[in-house]
C-alpha cells in the first residue's frame, strides 16, 4: 500500500478526455499503455523538424550553387572537417601548397622530399640573392631617392597599421585626379609622422591609378639615422619650396603638412586646434605651378600619443626640435613609441583651384596670406565636422 | 690653313693630372699656343708645350703673362689636402689670389678654374637640387673644401672688381676614374669604406674624361660663369659602393663625429670625404650645365663606377660567381643537376600524357 501511494499516476489523458488512472512506470511519467505512444510522437516531431531543416539547407545550398558554381558545401563529419582545415591552411608558402594533394600518399616518397628541398633551396637562394643585389648596387632609385623595391617591402607593415591597427576610413579619394599635379594640404598631429605614411598608404591602395603621394618632411628628419633613409627610399622629400615646386612641375602628387613641427608636437589639450600654417610656402608652390589644392583632414591621429608636456631643456640637450613627455614616453623606453590603437578618419575635400590667378600672384603677400587662411579654415571645418560625428576615440 | 683663332693659354699646375691631360689635348688643336707652369716637370715631355718651371706665387708671373701675351689662363694648381694645413692654404688660396691678380694686371681675357660641388656643403636643409646661386657653406673640417670655399669667396669679389674678365668656374661632383687621384677615388680605394649607419645620401659623380672634356669645352667655347658639372644620374651611396665592389663599414654617426673630433685612431682623420658629405644630400642642379654651358657628360655615373671597379680591380666584395641574377634559368640548371632518375620519370610521365592526349 505504501509502495503504490509513492508512485505517481500516469500523466497522459485517455481518449475519453479523462486523466489516466494507471500508475506511471518507474522512471517514467506515463503508464505502460501511454509510454510508447507519447515517445513515438516526440520522435516524430523531431524527425519532422530535421526533415524541414534538411530541406531548407538543401534549398540554400542549391541557391548558393546557382550563384557561385564553384561552391562546395562544407562536410559535417569530423574527418571531413579535418580535411577542410588542412585544405584552407593559408600559412603554407605558395610552393608548399602545390605539393598539398600529394602529401598523403607521397609522404614516404623520397622524390617529394627532394622537391621540397629544391623549393627551400630556391627560396633561400632568392632571399640571399636579394641581399646580394642590394650589396652590389644592382637596384634602381629615382632622382629623389624613391626605391620601389623598398616600397613594396615596407607596404605590408603600413597596410597592417592602416587596416587592422587604426582601421582607417578614407573618403574623397575620387577627388584626386588620375594624373597630373595636385597638392594635398593636411593637418599634422601625433608626435611621430604616422599621418603622412597612412595618407600615402590609403591613396596608394584606394586610388585607381595607385598614385604615390610624396609628403614633404621637416628638415629635422635628415639628421636622424634610418629615418632619413627610410623616408627618402619611400619617396618622401625634404620640405623646401624649391623641392615642392619641382615635384609639382614633374606632375607628382605632393602632400604637405604646413603646421610642421608645431603641429606634430601639439600637446594633448591643444588637439584638433590647427597651428599656424607655416609661412605660406605651400600656397606659393601651388600658385607658381597652378596646382589644385585638396584639403585633407586627419582625425584620430591626435590621440595616438597623449603628450602632456614638452621639455625644452632635454630637447635642446639632444638637439631635437621638441621632446614630448607622454603617459608612456619616456617612462617605458622604446615601448613609448607604440601608438594607441585609435580609430582614424581621413577625409579628402574637393579641389580649391589655383589657376585663376595671374602668373606673378605668388609674390602678392596679401593674396598668399588670404589663401593660406582660407585653406586653414577649410581644413579646420572638416576636422570639426568629423569630430562632431565621432562618438568614440577608439571605435569611431 | 688660316689660323682664325689665335689663343695663348697658360695652364698652371700643368704637371698635375688634370693639367697634363688638358695640355696634351690642347697642343693638338690648331690656333692654340699652350704654355705650362708648375714647380715640377710633367711625368712625360709634352710636345709643343712651352714649359716654365716656377711656383704660381712667383711675383714674376705678371711679366710672363705680359711677355707671352697670354689671353686665357687655366688655373689647375691646387693641392688636395685632407686636414687643414697652413702650407696647403698658402699654396691653394694665396696662390690662386696671386694668379688671379696677375691675370687682372696683365690683361688676361679669360680665367678657368676647377672647383667642386662640395663648396655648397652637405647640410640637412639643402634642397634636393642645389643651384649655382646657393650660398656656399662647405665643411671647414677638411682642408681642400675649406680652401675651395675661400677661393670661391675671393672669386665673387674678383668678378665684381674685374667685370671685363670672363671668369668660368666649373664645380665638379665627385670625380672618379681609373687613373686620377681625387677624394672620392681615395674613399673608394679604402679596404672598407666607412659609412654612417642609417644614412645613405644621394651622390653625384663624373668621370675623369668628362672633366677634361668639359675643361676643353670651357676653353674653346665663349661661355663664362659658374656651372655645376656632373653625370646626369645620381645614386645612393650604398649603390655606389656596391657598384664599385666595396663592402661598407657602417659606423654609428655620433661615434664617427667624436672619433673625428678627438682624432681617435686613423680612420676618420684619414677619411677623404667630410662626414657630413656621407650623411646629407648635396646634389647639384645640372640645368645650367645643359642650357648655358651646353655640355653633356658622355659617361653616366653608374657606368663610371662599374668601369672604376673593373679597371682598378678593387676586390669584389661578393664573389662574381654569386652575382648572377636568380631566375628561371638557374632553377632549371638546379633541376638538371638532380639525379637522372627524376628526369627520366618526368620525361616518361610527359610522354605518357602526350600519348593519352
Amino acid at each position: 500500500m505504501s509502495e503504490t501511494s509513492q508512485r505517481q499516476l500516469c500523466a497522459a489523458t485517455t481518449q475519453a478526455g479523462a486523466p489516466c488512472k494507471n500508475l506511471a512506470r518507474p522512471g517514467s511519467r506515463y503508464c505502460h499503455l501511454h509510454q510508447l505512444q507519447t515517445e513515438r510522437a516526440v520522435d516524430d516531431q523531431t524527425a519532422q523538424l530535421r526533415r524541414e531543416l534538411g530541406q531548407e539547407l538543401d534549398a540554400l545550398v542549391s541557391r548558393l550553387r546557382q550563384a557561385f558554381p564553384a561552391y562546395e558545401p562544407p562536410p559535417f563529419t569530423s574527418p571531413g572537417r579535418f580535411e577542410q582545415v588542412r585544405r584552407y591552411v593559408t600559412g603554407l608558402p605558395a610552393g608548399l601548397q602545390r605539393f598539398r594533394p600529394n602529401l598523403n600518399e607521397d609522404l614516404f616518397d623520397p622524390q617529394v622530399w627532394r622537391g621540397l628541398w629544391y623549393l627551400a633551396n630556391y627560396t633561400l637562394k632568392y632571399q640571399a640573392d636579394f641581399a646580394k643585389r642590394r650589396l652590389t648596387g644592382e637596384f634602381e632609385t629615382d632622382p629623389w631617392g624613391l626605391d620601389w623595391e623598398f616600397v613594396q617591402l615596407a607596404r605590408p607593415f603600413f597596410e597592417f597599421m592602416y587596416d587592422r591597427y587604426w582601421r582607417i576610413e578614407m573618403s574623397g579619394v575620387e577627388h584626386i585626379p588620375e594624373q597630373g599635379r595636385a597638392l594635398l594640404v593636411c593637418n599634422h598631429s601625433g608626435q611621430l609622422p604616422w599621418d603622412g605614411s597612412m595618407l600615402a598608404t590609403g591613396i596608394y591602395n584606394l586610388h585607381p591609378r595607385a598614385r604615390l603621394a610624396r609628403s614633404l618632411y621637416d628638415t629635422w628628419f635628415p639628421t636622424l639615422p634610418f629615418f632619413s633613409t627610410i623616408l627618402e627610399r619611400g619617396g618622401q622629400v625634404l620640405a623646401t619650396v624649391e623641392n615642392g615646386t619641382r615635384l609639382l612641375e614633374q606632375e607628382e602628387l605632393v602632400a604637405v603638412f604646413p603646421e610642421g613641427i608645431k603641429g606634430v608636437g601639439k600637446l594633448f589639450r591643444d588637439r584638433y586646434r590647427l597651428a599656424r600654417f607655416g609661412r605660406g610656402g605651400f600656397i606659393r608652390m601651388a600658385l607658381d605651378t597652378q596646382s589644385p589644392i585638396y584639403p585633407v583632414s586627419i582625425v584620430g591621429a591626435e590621440e595616438t600619443y597623449i603628450s602632456l608636456a614638452k621639455s625644452e631643456l632635454i630637447a635642446r640637450m639632444i638637439n631635437f626640435p621638441f621632446f614630448p613627455i607622454s603617459i608612456t614616453w619616456p617612462w617605458l623606453g622604446l615601448l613609448g613609441f607604440v601608438p594607441l590603437p585609435t580609430k582614424w578618419y581621413i577625409d579628402i575635400g574637393p579641389a580649391l583651384p589655383m589657376d585663376g590667378y595671374s602668373p606673378g600672384a605668388s609674390s602678392d603677400l596679401v593674396l598668399v596670406a588670404r589663401l593660406t587662411d582660407q585653406v586653414r579654415n577649410t581644413i579646420q571645418e572638416m576636422v570639426n565636422a568629423r569630430l562632431a560625428q565621432r562618438k568614440s576615440v577608439f571605435f569611431g | 690653313m688660316a689660323e682664325v683663332l689665335q689663343k695663348t693659354i697658360l695652364i698652371t699646375g700643368v704637371s698635375s693630372w688634370w693639367g697634363e691631360r688638358l695640355a696634351r689635348l690642347l697642343v693638338t688643336w690648331p690656333g692654340y699656343r699652350v704654355l705650362g707652369l708648375d714647380t715640377e716637370l710633367p711625368s712625360a715631355p709634352i710636345p709643343d708645350l712651352q714649359f716654365t718651371q716656377a711656383d704660381i706665387r712667383n711675383p714674376l708671373l705678371v711679366e710672363l703673362l705680359r711677355a707671352e701675351q697670354v689671353t686665357d689662363v687655366c688655373h689647375l694648381a691646387f693641392h688636395l689636402s685632407e686636414r687643414p694645413n697652413e702650407q696647403a692654404f698658402d699654396y691653394n688660396v694665396m696662390g690662386s689670389m696671386k694668379v688671379f691678380g696677375a691675370c687682372a694686371a696683365a690683361g688676361v681675357r679669360k680665367i678657368l678654374w676647377l672647383s667642386s660641388t662640395a663648396v655648397y656643403g652637405a647640410r640637412p636643409r639643402n634642397p634636393a637640387y642645389l643651384s649655382e646661386q646657393h650660398p656656399l657653406d662647405g665643411s671647414r673640417q677638411y682642408g681642400y673644401t675649406r680652401d675651395l670655399v675661400e677661393v670661391e669667396a675671393f672669386c665673387n669679389a674678383f668678378r665684381q672688381q674685374h667685370p671685363e674678365i670672363e671668369l668660368t668656374i666649373l664645380r665638379c661632383a665627385n670625380i672618379i676614374g681609373p687613373r686620377c687621384d681625387t677624394p672620392m677615388t681615395r674613399f673608394l680605394n679604402e679596404p672598407l669604406p666607412p659609412t654612417l649607419l642609417g644614412f645613405d645620401p644621394m651622390l653625384q659623380f663624373i668621370h675623369e674624361d668628362d672633366v677634361v672634356a668639359a675643361l676643353a669645352h670651357a676653353v674653346s667655347q665663349p661661355v663664362s660663369g659658374v656651372f655645376n658639372l656632373a653625370a646626369p644620374d645620381h645614386l645612393p651611396l650604398s649603390k655606389a659602393l656596391g657598384l664599385a665592389g666595396k663592402l661598407p663599414l657602417p659606423v654609428i654617426h655620433w661615434c664617427a663625429y667624436w672619433g673625428r673630433d678627438l682624432r681617435i685612431g686613423d680612420l676618420f682623420g684619414r677619411l677623404p670625404l667630410g662626414l657630413d658629405y656621407l650623411r646629407y644630400r648635396w646634389v647639384a642642379d645640372l640645368e645650367r650645365m645643359r642650357s648655358e654651358f651646353d655640355f653633356e657628360p658622355a659617361i653616366s655615373a653608374e657606368q663610371a663606377l662599374r668601369n672604376f671597379a673593373t679597371e682598378r680591380q678593387t676586390g669584389q666584395a661578393v664573389p662574381g660567381a654569386l652575382l648572377r641574377p636568380y631566375d628561371l634559368g638557374r632553377l632549371s640548371d638546379l633541376v638538371k643537376k638532380g639525379s637522372s632518375r627524376i628526369r627520366q620519370t618526368f620525361t616518361a610521365q610527359n610522354a605518357g600524357e602526350e600519348q593519352d592526349v
